[in-house]
């Protein structure tokens, strides 16, 4: 089986070159080819972005826009739609994910881009969303209008399934013509939802490209930096500051690093009726995408005293662990990746030899494993893959010292606390560089509209043009009405 | 047994006759069972950390019928844990690993005695580099053992050097680096003379060097029966060269063709090291001399991998014997016919998705 990625209008597939990517195993082999442009073309098709988005998209409303979108999101969420059936068969291959998990995940996913969310992600960035129509009065006099990039270059990477549909959309509610490099682990959704938005919309199908370059490939990517106006890019601090060093300094560049994410539990959480449901919660955060994603849980953090101690909490974790393998197996690890999990559980197990205070639950034919540290213990980060540690704490405050040396790589925190010590707590966190807090078991579900990494990610693309009240003087004493 | 049985043992065992110097036809597998088992049962008397490795592993040498049933330590635990048999303030040498990960805490092996070390390193140096001859000028491009008294490759070179070194061999090394006109001088005139040379370095002492030749304008051809020898790889010492890219400008720089160019795989925490027969064909072959044997398996299950697929090796080196024999490393490779295919700490290190992994976040937490 052969699939194309990639959404390059203007070209038709004999014009570019092709290269296979392989995916799957012996069983359910698949080729991915991804497009190779020269430099000509990846020119030419930024200029086609460029100009459809000033003719098509940017004379659209907001409203308009918001609609179109959804239609597509709609199509997406439909079992029967081609595409979606498509993506529900060929994802688990491409990225190893059990098939039902990805089947759920999308769905909860793409639910968070229906119009009603999408308004409200709207209007999380702007207080009035007709700046990006037109000429909007402002409070403190004049008027403001906000203009999206003519060309917005996302470098996408990783391979948790449909991560770029929300930095797409982002760029279309700002009218930006979009250009998305997929990374070769997961290169086909962007596409696919490129072409179901073309599909739903033909007005605006030259509005926007999914490409692909070899990662390292700099001189088709800085093809594309210079053609930008703005540049977002996801990945390693390695490779970003990479893509940082090849960005023009006039361009507006955007970084999405790697992100470490953690849990809290506060003893109110461990009575004996609701232990078993935060376990069921917190297994289900480790669970989601094995740990891949920049919002998944390494550690928990426990408090002391409660009903059940950390130490049972964690027996509770690995139970929960151990009955959704059955439900949603682990996806098939890379040998690296299985080295970077021994490697784990290894030097907890070498660690428990030396203090009684440590333990490590399952043994090497587990699909998991839980470490349970009884001592003071930093933030770090697990073994991926369905690697976790419980860490037990007095007092849920503190956890603040044991985050503080890592303060730039916070993302996300799965609270389970009474509304007093969430509150109380939140603003510790917050301080020590945390940007998003949830319940435990919603972790890897931001809500639409969320401020990724504490940014605003729709403000963060546009450019403001004021027209100041000393214009709007001035012009008054110029018109033909003007006595 | 005593500490003075093992070690009489072991050199009796190094010494021994090995008909075919392969790997394939190392000292028979019941002969090397031996002597590992009881080693095994040595160092799970004598070694308090590696007994309860041991025993949560559910291996012990009542147990254990072949030096494959003898339970891995992972190379970490060489930071975390003392592993010795004998107290390590007795240690006559201690080698520790550079600390460039894991928040600068290094894995310490400690040597009673370097009696076994060295007549492991200079057969087994023997037989994979020196087959051919008994000494050969020699140039070290590496500080010496005073400098790095800590470092087993810094140890390793000196023995090369006196064992195997003529007198006109050396250091060719300065305070800030390579002594650069040293050596250009001396590989002048080795090429003049017709004398082999030998130049030994770790692999990241190369890339400035061959960058020096280049500015200066300078390459070699060195005689024949000249070689080149390296280990370690670039670990951030220096820019990273593809295999391929880093033995053709060797071949180009100095003259000496790729197949005499021969890379050691060693580590700390072993006290006998694997070669290559030359890098004509990256990666090379390893192998190591009877003494030492490896297995390809699961790290997480611990079980062999099927024969020609990827896996995480293992080295028994009974060499090593007041530490841990058999270690469980963190690179990746492939067995073959006469030794495994070494691919390197394998990838995966990078998550798949946007989450951080363990030497990223070191990385930028020490930033």
């Amino acid at each position: 089986m052969t699939e194309r990625a990639g959404y390059l209008p203007g070209l038709t597939d004999d014009e570019v070159d092709w290269q296979i990517l392989r995916f799957g195993g012996a069983d359910a082999p698949l080729e991915v080819a991804v497009p190779v442009l020269t430099d000509a073309q990846m020119q030419a098709m930024a200029e086609r972005v460029r100009v459809a988005s000033r003719d098509h998209l940017k004379t659209l409303t907001i409203s308009q826009i918001i609609d179109i979108i959804d239609r597509a999101v709609a199509r997406l969420l439909d079992r029967k739609d081609p595409y979606r059936r498509k993506a529900e068969e060929i994802l688990p291959i491409v990225t190893g994910y059990d098939a039902e998990m990805i089947r759920l995940g999308l769905t909860g996913y793409l639910k968070t881009f229906r119009k009603p969310e999408l308004q409200k992600f709207t209007v999380e960035d702007f207080a009035n969303p007709l700046i990006l129509d037109d000429f909007q009065p402002m409070p403190k006099g004049g008027f403001a209008r906000a203009f999206g990039p003519d060309i917005l270059t996302h470098i996408w990477a990783g391979n948790v399934p449909g991560i770029p549909v929300w930095s797409l959309v982002s760029g279309l509610l700002v009218k930006a013509g979009n250009i998305g490099k997929v990374p070769s682990a997961e290169p086909l959704f962007a596409g696919w939802f490129a072409q179901v938005l073309s599909e739903v919309a033909p007005e605006i199908a030259d509005c926007f490209a999914v490409v692909w370059w070899k990662g390292g490939d700099t001189a088709r990517e800085e093809a594309l930096l210079k053609e930008s106006d703005v540049v977002l890019a996801y990945g390693g601090n390695g490779s970003l500051s990479a893509i940082r060093d090849r960005v023009p300094v006039t361009t507006r560049y955007l970084a999405y690093g790697h992100k470490v994410s953690f849990g809290a539990i506060s003893r109110a959480a461990l009575d004996t009726q609701k232990a078993a449901d935060t376990a069921h919660q917190a297994a289900y955060d480790v669970v989601r995408y094995d740990q891949q994603g920049c919002y998944s849980p390494h550690v928990f953090f426990v408090e002391r005293n409660g009903r059940i101690s950390p130490q049972d909490f964690a027996q509770y974790l690995a139970h929960e662990l151990e009955t959704f393998e059955k439900k949603y197996p682990r996806r098939a690890l890379s040998i690296g990746e299985a080295r970077d999990m021994a490697t784990w559980r290894h030097g907890e197990e070498i660690k428990s030899f030396a203090s009684k205070n440590r333990g490590l639950i399952g043994n090497a034919d587990s699909a998991w494993s839980v470490a349970f540290v009884d001592d003071t213990e930093d933030l770090s980060p697990s073994g991926l893959n369905r690697t976790i540690k419980i860490v037990a704490v007095d007092a849920l405050a503190d956890i603040v010292p044991r985050i503080a040396p890592y303060k730039a790589l916070l993302q996300t925190v799965g609270i389970a606390a009474p509304p007093a010590e969430l509150y109380a707590l939140s603003t510790a966190l917050g301080i020590a560089g945390v940007t998003r807090i949830s319940a435990i078991g919603h972790m890897t579900a931001p809500e639409a509209g969320w401020h990724h990494d504490g940014r605003f990610n729709l403000l963060d693309l546009v450019s403001i043009t004021e027209i100041e009240r000393s214009a709007e003087a001035a012009a008054d004493t110029l018109a033909p009405y003007a006595d | 047994m005593t500490q003075d049985h093992i070690i009489e043992m072991l050199l009796a065992f190094i010494a021994a006759d090995d008909d075919q110097p392969d790997t394939k036809a190392r000292a028979s597998e019941d002969a090397f069972n031996e002597v590992a088992l009881q080693l095994f049962a040595y160092q799970f008397e004598n070694n308090k950390p590696f007994r309860q490795f041991s025993v949560q592993r559910g291996r012990t040498p009542r147990t254990a019928r072949s030096w494959r049933d003898i339970p891995a330590v992972p190379i970490n635990a060489f930071k975390e844990l003392t592993l010795s048999c004998c107290p390590p303030e007795d240690a006559a040498r201690v080698f520790m690993t550079s600390g460039t990960t894991l928040g600068g805490v290094r894995g310490k092996s400690y040597h009673p005695t370097l009696s076994v070390y060295d007549a492991s390193m200079t057969r087994g140096f023997k037989q994979y580099f020196m087959p051919d001859r008994d000494r050969i000028d020699m140039g070290i491009l590496f500080p010496t053992e005073t400098i790095m008294p800590n470092s087993s490759l810094a140890h390793y070179l000196a023995l090369a050097l006196a064992h195997f070194g003529t007198s006109d061999s050396g250091y060719m090394m300065q305070d800030d680096g390579i002594a650069y006109n040293r050596l250009f001088a001396t590989l002048d005139q080795a090429q003049m003379s017709g004398t082999p040379y030998a130049m030994l370095g770790a692999s990241y002492s190369f890339v400035p060097l061959l960058d020096e030749m280049k500015r200066r304008g300078l390459s070699f051809a060195l005689p024949e029966g000249s070689r080149m020898f390296d280990t370690g790889g670039f670990k951030g010492q220096s820019r990273e060269l593809g295999l391929d890219e880093f033995y053709d400008q060797l071949a180009a720089g100095f003259g000496v063709p790729r197949e005499k160019c021969i890379n050691m795989y060693g580590m700390t925490e072993l006290s006998t090291q694997f070669y290559d027969r030359g890098n004509a064909i990256c990666p090379s072959v390893k192998s190591g001399p009877h003494w030492i044997r490896s297995r390809v398996i699961n790290p997480l299950t611990g079980e062999d991998v099927p024969f020609g697929e990827t896996g995480v090796l293992v080295h028994c080196d009974l060499a090593h014997f007041n530490i841990v024999s058999t270690i469980l490393t963190e690179d990746a490779g492939v067995e073959t016919e006469d030794g495994f295919r070494l691919l390197g700490r394998a990838d995966g290190a990078e998550a798949k998705g946007c989450s951080m992994a363990v030497e990223e976040f070191l990385k930028a937490a020490q930033a």
